[in-house]
């Protein structure tokens, strides 16, 4: 690659990125809007209040996501780790009243182990990332029914319901996993631009054997990505159990979720074939997807069609994003 | 490609598990071994996992991937359902339409993966998003059920009273397919796109083309695995392809077959089929939960690419150095004049 095509590229990406993320902007709004003429409910604060927690969630599971794509990995058992966490921490709120500040390093220590499962399957045994992670979805899947032994949770602690509904900071109206979400991203954006370690995940997905010969530590970098993927899906679990108060052991499985993820991260702009991620292009589309989801609900679209819903969109995500970087 | 590992080496490995699995099962699990015929029967509950699995091995082999066949498989079967039922077609001419329209969406699959150049992984996600609703969409709260004894044939019957049906077409279409792979241009074709699409592309292979038309054979597969799940059951249901994709792809790459393309072959995919199929339903008999057989199918797969890592020089280091052992041993144990 000639130095005049690596001093346009970055030049003519950085206009395109704000695109995508302006027109999500406006389309999530419109929608909102337009919906809520149509259905005056939908604009209704506990509706708005319960879209942006659902978008959490989603959010969360997606900025792990969206990391692993980047290293062009794909991690499938996402949803099978969020379903695993909730029903752990969700059972443990109330048989044995477990705190939520235990709740909380240990719901992240589970999701790094069973992340770093993914990270030495795919590094040092060298199993194809989609492999890989199919595998253990279905490890993690059937571990969560045998931990729920047919049982679900069908209320949590206080202490956790006021974490996943309560706010924060009195007085300012934003519940605590809104903030949680806030902190997460902005963190996985500095790690992202202003760590080495950031800059790796980049340089693996753009070429993994250039990145071996320039020094990169790949196998450890690739370990650390599906260890925060790990943590972020658990975390998105705790979130999800803490704010609708059930669980069972189809959570999080059962919607989809991995492939939710991965949507989110394509339609905010994130490279499939790696090298390429963009942050807020996945926050944002998490926000739309959790939108979009509850205006067919609200609007009285059947439910059949909600996926078709969700594959055009990822198809339309695709065929606009890829237009420039044609190559496969 | 592999020093260590000479060509069928995996084959013969997976052969001779299969008989060692077959021979335990036989003793060890009581109602196993229920007669020459009854043993056989058994693989009427696993065999459409392998009609989608030789499908597959097709997309596999040329380095993509094919997500949507249960949507597939359901979306046709609840087609043929509705033709018979409500269009009054006859049941095997609705199950022809049904194996055209399975060629049709898989088709569509390569249309989307070749013309919008979307990566397989993806196309097939999407469309299999839209297959299921447009399935879930046609066959309404109360899908039919009920095809007349003579199409149970198809997923129950059996042929001189001990040869299952399935058995004897799952036969046929792996010989077929390992003919065509492995006999003919177009076969060989698919595998170099799989092993090299590029090199491929500049000897004048028109790699769109035979894409489409392998996505189509997919598509085909899946929706004959559709049509025998519901003569065996006797009923369609919107979700019931969902089971096939997990399973069908651990019995691919089981197989022999590269995930990355252009690397195994039908003959591989045949005794995967039947090892995973027979350990299954071995689990499932000797009492094992479903979800216990599940969490295995996924051991499993993970298992198989991890071995054959092991025993490749490309993979795992370790692997090849043992193997590089034991091949220094053998050569120090002979002597150089014999």
């Amino acid at each position: 690659m000639s130095a005049a095509t690596m001093d346009a590229a970055p030049q003519r990406r950085r206009p395109r990125r704000e695109i995508r993320e302006i027109t999500l902007l406006v389309v999530t709004v419109a929608i909102i809007l337009g919906v809520g003429i149509v259905k005056p409910g939908f604009m209704h604060y506990d509706n708005l209040e319960f879209m942006v927690l659902s978008a959490v969630v989603l959010g969360l599971i997606a900025i792990g996501q969206t990391f692993v794509i980047m290293t062009s990995g794909i991690d499938l058992s996402v949803s099978a780790v969020m379903g695993l966490s909730a029903v752990v921490f969700g059972l443990a709120s109330t048989t044995v009243h477990l705190p939520l500040a235990a709740a909380l390093p240990l719901c992240l220590i589970l999701g790094t182990a069973l992340g770093s499962v993914n990270g030495v399957l795919v590094a040092w045994v060298r199993i194809p990332p989609i492999i890989a992670t199919l595998g253990t979805y279905s490890l993690f899947g059937g571990l969560t029914f045998i931990v729920s032994n047919g049982t679900q949770v069908d209320q949590v602690s206080n202490q956790f319901a006021r974490f996943g509904n309560g706010d924060l900071i009195p007085h300012l109206p934003v519940p605590t996993p809104v903030l949680a979400l806030a902190a997460v991203a902005l963190l996985a954006w500095f790690v992202l631009n202003h760590m080495i370690f950031g800059r790796n995940i980049l340089a693996i997905g753009n070429n993994a054997s250039a990145a071996y010969n320039a020094g990169i530590p790949v196998k450890r970098t690739l370990l650390f990505v599906y260890m925060i993927a790990g943590a972020l899906a658990s975390f998105g679990g705790l979130v999800f159990v803490a704010y609708t108060g059930s669980a069972t052991a189809t959570t999080g499985t059962g919607d989809h979720v991995e492939l939710q993820s991965i949507a989110i991260a394509l339609i905010g702009g994130t490279l499939i074939s790696g090298g390429r991620g963009n942050l807020a292009g996945t926050v944002i589309g998490s926000v739309f997807l959790s939108v979009v989801i509850t205006a067919l609900v609200f609007l009285h679209v059947p439910a059949i069609w909600y996926s078709a819903g969700e594959g055009l969109m990822i198809l339309a995500a695709v065929t606009l994003g890829a237009k420039r970087g044609a190559a496969r | 490609m592999n020093r260590f590992l000479p060509r069928h080496a995996w084959d013969r490995t997976l052969a001779i598990i299969l008989i060692a699995l077959l021979v335990a099962f036989c003793t060890l699990i009581p109602g196993f071994y229920a007669g020459f015929g009854g043993t056989l029967a058994i693989t009427d509950q696993f065999l459409p996992f392998g009609f989608v699995a030789i499908g597959l091995a097709v997309v596999i082999l040329t380095g993509g991937i094919d997500l949507s066949v249960g949507a597939i498989a359901s979306l046709s079967a609840v087609i043929m359902a509705i033709l018979t039922k409500s269009g009054g077609l006859d049941i095997w001419l609705a199950a022809v339409l049904a194996l055209i329209i399975g060629a049709i969406l898989g088709w569509l699959n390569g249309i989307v993966i070749t013309s919008l150049r979307v990566e397989p992984l993806i196309a097939t996600l999407a469309t299999s998003f839209i297959y299921t609703s447009v399935a879930t969409a046609l066959a309404g709260a109360s899908p039919p059920y009920g095809f007349g004894k003579p199409f149970g044939v198809l997923g129950n019957g059996t042929i001189a009273l001990v040869l299952p049906v399935q058995l004897l077409m799952f036969i046929g279409i792996a010989i077929g397919f390992s003919i065509l792979i492995t006999r003919t241009g177009f076969g060989r074709r698919i595998v170099m796109v799989g092993y090299n699409r590029d090199a491929a592309h500049y000897a004048g292979v028109a790699v769109p083309g035979l894409l489409r038309k392998v996505y189509a054979i997919s598509g085909f597969m899946a929706a004959f695995a559709g049509i025998v799940l519901a003569s065996y059951y006797d009923a369609v249901r919107p979700d019931m392809g969902n089971i096939l994709l997990l399973t069908a792809i651990t019995m691919v790459v089981l197989g022999g077959v590269s995930i990355f393309g252009g690397e195994g072959g039908i003959l591989g995919v045949t005794l995967g089929v039947l090892i995973l199929g027979v350990l299954r339903q071995g689990m499932l008999i000797a009492g094992f939960s479903d979800m216990v057989t599940t969490m295995l199918t996924g051991a499993i797969l993970l298992v198989s690419i991890a071995a054959k890592n092991l025993l490749s020089d490309r993979g795992f280091g370790y692997g090849a150095l043992l193997l590089r052992l034991i091949n220094s041993r053998k050569q120090e144990a002979t002597p150089p004049n014999t």
